[in-house]
């Protein structure tokens, strides 16, 4: 699926990037890597969710077509998802979500986080 | 906001005044290379009462957000070759997809005064006599701002922070930093010299006083053809800390022998 609207999270990089240069560059590394204009919703198992600096990371068995691809998703800093309602205690090994990303240029099983619709219905960042 | 009434006020206040907080201040003439003997930042018992007086700059900060409105701020004024390196990468960016090639490990901090600019990663200050502390989450970095009225040292070493001393006009920190490692860019594709230098005035907004807003001044005789000055905006956030940052212990993101970073 196409979706031209760009997340907060890639709003707020390419705000910080623009005040420091010409060519969007983001805080710990470019985002360069991700194809920001995509979104694909991955329908998830999480595997593991790594609350720590520079950023946090869900990794996840996601089902394509009647089998398992692992995935690894990157998302913001802690503290950014903090101000985004995130805990350490968000997610958990386990846990049956749908993950909104922007996919790898390279086609690899990875993405930048936008979005997440948790096991109990909740939501949050971008999941529309 | 950037010009506001206030910030001009303030300063103006504080020539006519000759304001300084610093308690050091007035013995600054002692000691060129450090502060005053018996004085400043390294003495700092009977001086915390004189902290109360500072503008409350308390909790963490998250760089603010350009409105998607507002235009890009133009490019550092370069000349010379630095201009002709600009060019040139700006030239390998295009043709390599608006990727720019890193020549160090996504671990490594960009110094001042990117730093300053940083999307993501909160900031906090601290003001303890003599100095003021810039802690920066990502990298877990730390600026120290020496407001004893010590100068620069005759030869500093060059640095990722520089070397800054700063004082108070009013409620406005004024830094001056120099002092910068060469190598480091201080926009997109831009270097300077060992010329470079950097004046900010740090002060809350007088719109909305959660704001604090920096106003950057560069300038650098070899590099810029007139000085470059970008203004940032930060929001305050009371209610969190700061989070730990071991770059090395979560590095996913290597980079290749071709300066591209690596999805790990």
């Amino acid at each position: 699926m196409k979706n031209v609207r760009l997340p907060l999270l890639a709003l707020s990089l390419i705000a910080g990037a623009l005040v420091a240069g010409i060519v969007p560059a983001a805080a710990h590394h470019s985002y360069s890597m991700f194809d920001m204009n995509k979104k694909v919703v991955l329908d998830a198992t999480v595997t593991r969710f790594k609350w720590q600096n520079p950023h946090a990371f869900i990794e996840a068995d996601v089902a394509v077509r009647g089998q398992t691809e692992h995935w690894a998703i990157e998302m913001t800093s802690p503290n950014n998802l903090v101000q985004a309602g995130w805990k350490r205690t968000s997610l958990k090994p386990g846990d049956r979500v749908k993950i909104h990303v922007h996919p790898l240029r390279n086609g690899s099983r990875g993405g930048s986080y936008a979005g997440i619709v948790l096991a109990d219905g909740s939501k949050l960042g971008e999941v529309d | 906001m950037t010009g506001s009434p206030k910030w001009r006020r303030t300063l103006l206040a504080a020539a006519a005044a000759g304001t300084v907080f610093a308690s050091g201040a007035a013995m600054a003439q002692a000691g060129a290379e450090g502060a005053p003997e018996g004085e400043g930042a390294s003495y700092p018992k009977g001086h915390y009462g004189e902290l109360d007086a500072l503008p409350d700059w308390g909790g963490i900060w998250f760089l603010g957000r350009r409105p998607p409105a507002q235009a890009a701020p133009p490019p550092p004024p370069l000349k010379g070759d630095y201009l002709s390196r600009l060019e040139q990468w700006r030239a390998e960016a295009a043709a390599n997809d608006g990727v720019v090639r890193r020549t160090r490990s996504n671990c490594s901090p960009p110094g001042m005064p990117r730093i300053m600019q940083l999307a993501q990663y909160p900031y906090e200050f601290l003001f303890t006599p003599g100095r003021v502390t810039i802690n920066q989450e990502a990298w877990m970095q730390t600026r120290t701002i020496w407001t004893d009225g010590r100068g620069h040292p005759k030869d500093p070493d060059p640095t990722f922070m520089g070397h800054s001393i700063g004082h108070w006009e009013g409620d406005t920190l004024v830094v001056d930093t120099v002092a910068i490692l060469e190598e480091l860019e201080f926009a997109g594709g831009a270097l300077h010299s060992p010329e470079f230098r950097v004046t900010e005035r740090i002060g809350l907004s007088e719109e909305n006083p959660d704001i604090l807003v920096n106003h950057l001044r560069m300038e650098d005789p070899q590099a810029l053809a007139e000085p470059y000055e970008v203004t940032v905006t930060y929001r305050r956030d009371r209610e969190n800390t700061l989070l730990e940052f071991q770059c090395s212990e979560n590095d996913r993101n290597p980079v290749n022998e071709d300066g591209e970073t690596q999805f790990d």
